[in-house]
């Protein structure tokens, strides 16, 4: 059973994606960090979004670049007219 | 007469050339084709390249590399405009599968039986300017102000894109992990 939702937890829902990537500000990230200390529904929640956004990032970055386009790329750097200076 | 400065092709494979896998994924993510995929981060590559000057030392080289790749595939590669968003971008409510899970899967063994392959389909169904900034922070790990300046948008808008982006690809692995028979779906006997 979970509890109740309150205004807060609405709040809470709604600003929770920016919680979790930290983009909120001081201020703000207190107040949500507050409630979920307070609330064991939308302390749920934020584990399971923190969960769901880990096994996001880990079944999409395993595919990097074929080894071939590196070289391509390396080969087409070291051979172009007017390489840049620094920046 | 000053000298010109010497070719900088150390750095540039130092700082920016370390990317190529970030943007060859967001390329095949972007475009959906393995050989446009290779062509767009190969162009990509050398116009960074070429224009390595401009780089501001200290900013997130990867950030101004996907920049440039999303500039080339809207202005050469994207064959068709934006489609219009399917769903609405200014109604927040939240619809994540949480509840559903919580009574059907409370260990939330659907996220370990979806593999790589499932993950990136959902993800490539996505309505594009979706699709663009869930790729842009969930797999490339961007900053809101990040993603709103190689988006060309506000960040309110990414704020809100991303949210939706994430919900809507929720739902659609949850649906997937029912009809896989992974779960089972929540009030099914």
């Amino acid at each position: 059973m979970s509890e109740p939702e309150t205004i807060d937890c609405r709040a809470v829902t709604r600003q929770l994606y920016e919680y979790l990537d930290g983009e909120l500000s001081p201020a703000a990230e207190a107040k949500v960090q507050a409630h979920l200390a307070d609330c064991a529904h939308c302390f749920g929640l934020a584990d399971f979004e923190t969960a769901y956004l880990r096994f996001l990032e880990a079944r999409t970055r395993a595919r990097g670049a074929p080894a071939h386009l590196r070289q391509q790329i390396l080969d087409e750097l070291l051979s172009d007219p007017e390489p840049p200076a620094a920046p | 007469m000053s000298q010109p400065a010497p070719p900088d092709r150390e750095g540039f494979e130092r700082e920016a050339l370390v990317h190529l896998d970030a943007v060859y994924r967001t390329a095949l993510r972007l475009s959906g084709n393995p050989t446009e995929a290779e062509d767009l981060a190969q162009e990509t590559m050398l116009k960074a390249f070429r224009s390595w000057q401009q780089y501001r030392p200290g900013t997130n080289a990867k950030a101004w590399l996907l920049t440039i790749l999303r500039n080339t595939f809207v202005n050469q590669y994207r064959r068709e405009k934006l489609r219009p968003a399917t769903v609405d971008v200014t109604d927040l409510e939240p619809f994540t599968v949480f509840r559903d899970v919580q009574d059907a899967d409370p260990e939330r063994t659907f996220f370990d039986r979806l593999v790589d392959g499932d993950v990136l389909r959902a993800i490539d169904r996505l309505p594009e300017e979706f699709r663009e900034v869930l790729v842009l922070s969930d797999i490339e790990g961007l900053t809101y102000a990040e993603i709103a300046e190689t988006a060309g948008t506000p960040v309110g808008t990414v704020k809100s894109r991303l949210f939706r982006a994430r919900q809507i690809l929720q739902r659609e692995l949850y649906d997937y992990a029912v009809e896989a028979g992974y779960i089972t779906r929540r009030g099914a006997s």
